[in-house]
């Protein structure tokens, strides 16, 4: 008897669990890397699987000798003078901050000298401020599916029909 | 001709006298009437709905080359009408600006234009050569004093904010310390919010530029404005109404009185209730989105931990701020009640302010390459046939950057 009563009572503390902090951290990183975008439509494929057809004003470096220069179309300052060799390149080949940081070479450097890597500022030691995810004001509960915060039963309805799930898709 | 060039990653200040020509560092596509539009030509764009941006820079570095030389060459061409090969050009570059990055700039301003003199620095290291610590003390007789020994300068613009400890004019980079916050993220940021609750606002990145600076600000008592934005509309001092605008009528967005009624009903408002002072709020307290850093007042108390101690009440006492965010109401009072608490009660803090943070960093330089050209000229600026002869590599090796003996990476092409 014991044995499959403790069973359901498992099931229901399954489904309620927390969400893994790992995916909720995910999730601030994803927002994060949402809020730098230059225009909201922006499509951010991972570069792994990209298949090309996202990308549309040459957003990446390799492969992009195809694409055409948006500065070749334009008055150039020395209309008959050719670019060098390096300025082409630097044209043609656009890379993100991401892959130059890496080909910089800052990352082997010791931890002692100054670098775009150890200059940003250490986490803060009190815990986050949560706020509600609807309206704003302060995020007293969370939402057992998500872990959005929210404040009021109000919100929470609100929350459920507009929101829930919608940012845990990862 | 010596030309200035502040190239921000959001707006580009350049000129050659006293004020700058100031446009955003973008390529913008306009949909309303399908044209594109180059920096400088943007305040030509009429229809400022859903337009496309394209941005030569990504999180401050420039990495689109091909949009910055298409900015840049219209920049001089157009704008400025410059003869660049009779001309000289002082440019400035983000904080620990990546070394390859800084080759580049060194091949456009000598390879692709054939400047004939250069200086490449950050704009908080031009600021000892201007007068933000300065003018509020010019004295009746007209001679500005010289700028503190120690200074602090907080940066605050598109892509970041910075806190730059300098020491007799020279940035000490071990303290420079960097939060990822700037306009660009917060209006971002406040267009995610009115998007869910009110409008979605997510294409229209220039009207929330606009709304972002004409109704928020930060705030001195959070908690208490949070509580107000909460009471009923007819006694809620918070809520602003900004009515949105119509391109199509030609007729601008603009902040709307307390009983100012619009003309016409269909006419779309935005409504900014705590939104006003959650946004700029990020600045103070960047984990409200989940960024683990800590805000900028820690952030300076951080940097000047790191400096030999017996100046710390030099700096405390020097705190200058540039950059567009610190144009927004209550930044300063808040700033100091938070630093207060932080510093010990030995020291006096005292926080200045620019007239314009946008522009205070080319008006330095400009008082820098005004005040002794000769010494500019002769201690800062690599003249073309310098760079010819040693390349870029002395570029670095003269203007001690935070790298600068950092061994360059060579390109794969060149090893093999």
């Amino acid at each position: 008897m014991a044995p499959r009563r403790s069973q359901p009572v498992r099931q229901a503390q399954a489904s309620s669990k927390p969400l893994d902090p790992a995916l909720i951290a995910r999730r601030a990183k994803k927002h994060l890397d949402e809020l730098e975008r230059s225009n909201c439509t922006e499509v951010d494929v991972d570069p792994d699987q990209a298949d090309g057809t996202a990308e549309s004003s040459g957003r990446r470096g390799r492969g992009a000798a195809r694409q055409t220069l948006i500065s070749d179309k334009r008055p150039s300052v020395h209309p008959n003078k050719k670019s060098t060799m390096n300025i082409r390149t630097a044209l043609l080949y656009k890379k993100n901050l991401a892959t130059l940081i890496e080909e910089s070479g800052i990352l082997n450097l010791p931890s002692s000298t100054p670098s775009y890597l150890s200059a940003v500022v250490p986490p803060p030691k009190e815990p986050p401020r949560l706020f509600c995810s609807v309206c704003g004001y302060w995020g007293k509960y969370k939402c057992m599916k998500c872990a959005l915060p929210f404040c009021s039963h109000g919100c929470e309805v609100n929350h459920e029909e507009t929101q829930c799930e919608k940012r845990v898709v990862y | 001709m010596l030309f200035l060039l502040d190239n921000g990653a959001h707006s580009i200040k350049v000129g050659h006298d006293h004020e700058p020509s100031v446009f955003q560092n973008a390529i913008v596509r306009s949909k309303g009437d399908k044209e594109t539009y180059y920096g400088h030509e943007i305040p030509l764009c009429r229809d400022r709905s859903s337009l496309h941006y394209r941005l030569p820079c990504e999180k401050g570095y420039v990495v689109d080359w091909d949009a910055q030389k298409a900015i840049w060459d219209g920049m001089f061409l157009q704008l400025l009408k410059a003869d660049v090969s009779e001309s000289s050009v002082l440019i400035t570059e983000p904080y620990f600006n990546l070394p390859q990055i800084q080759r580049i700039y060194d091949q456009f301003v000598f390879e692709e234009y054939g400047f004939q003199s250069y200086y490449r620095c950050t704009p908080a290291s031009l600021i000892p050569h201007g007068s933000l610590f300065t003018a509020p003390h010019k004295t009746p007789e007209g001679d500005a004093p010289s700028p503190p020994e120690c200074m602090l300068v907080v940066d605050s613009g598109f892509s970041f904010t910075h806190v730059v400890p300098l020491i007799s004019g020279s940035i000490v980079w071990n303290a420079v310390k960097r939060i990822d916050i700037g306009g660009k993220l917060l209006t971002n940021h406040l267009k995610e919010l009115v998007s869910y609750r009110q409008w979605n606002m997510m294409d229209q990145t220039y009207i929330m530029d606009d709304v972002k600076e004409a109704c928020c600000y930060v705030s001195t008592v959070f908690k208490a404005d949070m509580e107000l934005s909460r009471v009923e509309r007819s006694r809620n001092p918070i809520i602003l109404q900004y009515l949105l605008p119509d391109f199509s009528l030609n007729r601008p967005g603009e902040l709307l009185g307390p009983n100012q009624v619009v003309k016409d009903a269909s006419w779309q408002i935005l409504e900014m209730n705590n939104e006003r002072f959650t946004v700029p709020e990020l600045l103070f307290t960047p984990s409200d989105i989940g960024l683990e850093q800590v805000g900028l007042a820690q952030a300076i108390a951080h940097s000047i931990s790191l400096l030999p101690e017996e100046l710390h009440g030099m700096f405390w006492g020097n705190i200058g701020l540039i950059g567009g965010n610190t144009k927004f109401p209550g930044f300063v009072p808040r700033l100091m009640s938070e630093l207060r608490s932080l510093a010990s009660v030995d020291y006096e803090i005292a926080i200045y302010q620019s007239p314009d943070p946008i522009t205070e960093a080319y008006r330095s330089a400009h008082q820098f390459v005004t005040s002794s050209p000769s010494v500019y000229a002769q201690r800062y600026a690599v003249t073309r046939e310098d760079y010819f002869e040693i390349g870029s590599d002395m570029t670095r090796k003269r203007w001690k950057g935070p790298y600068s003996d950092v061994p360059l990476r060579v390109d794969s092409r060149f090893k093999e």
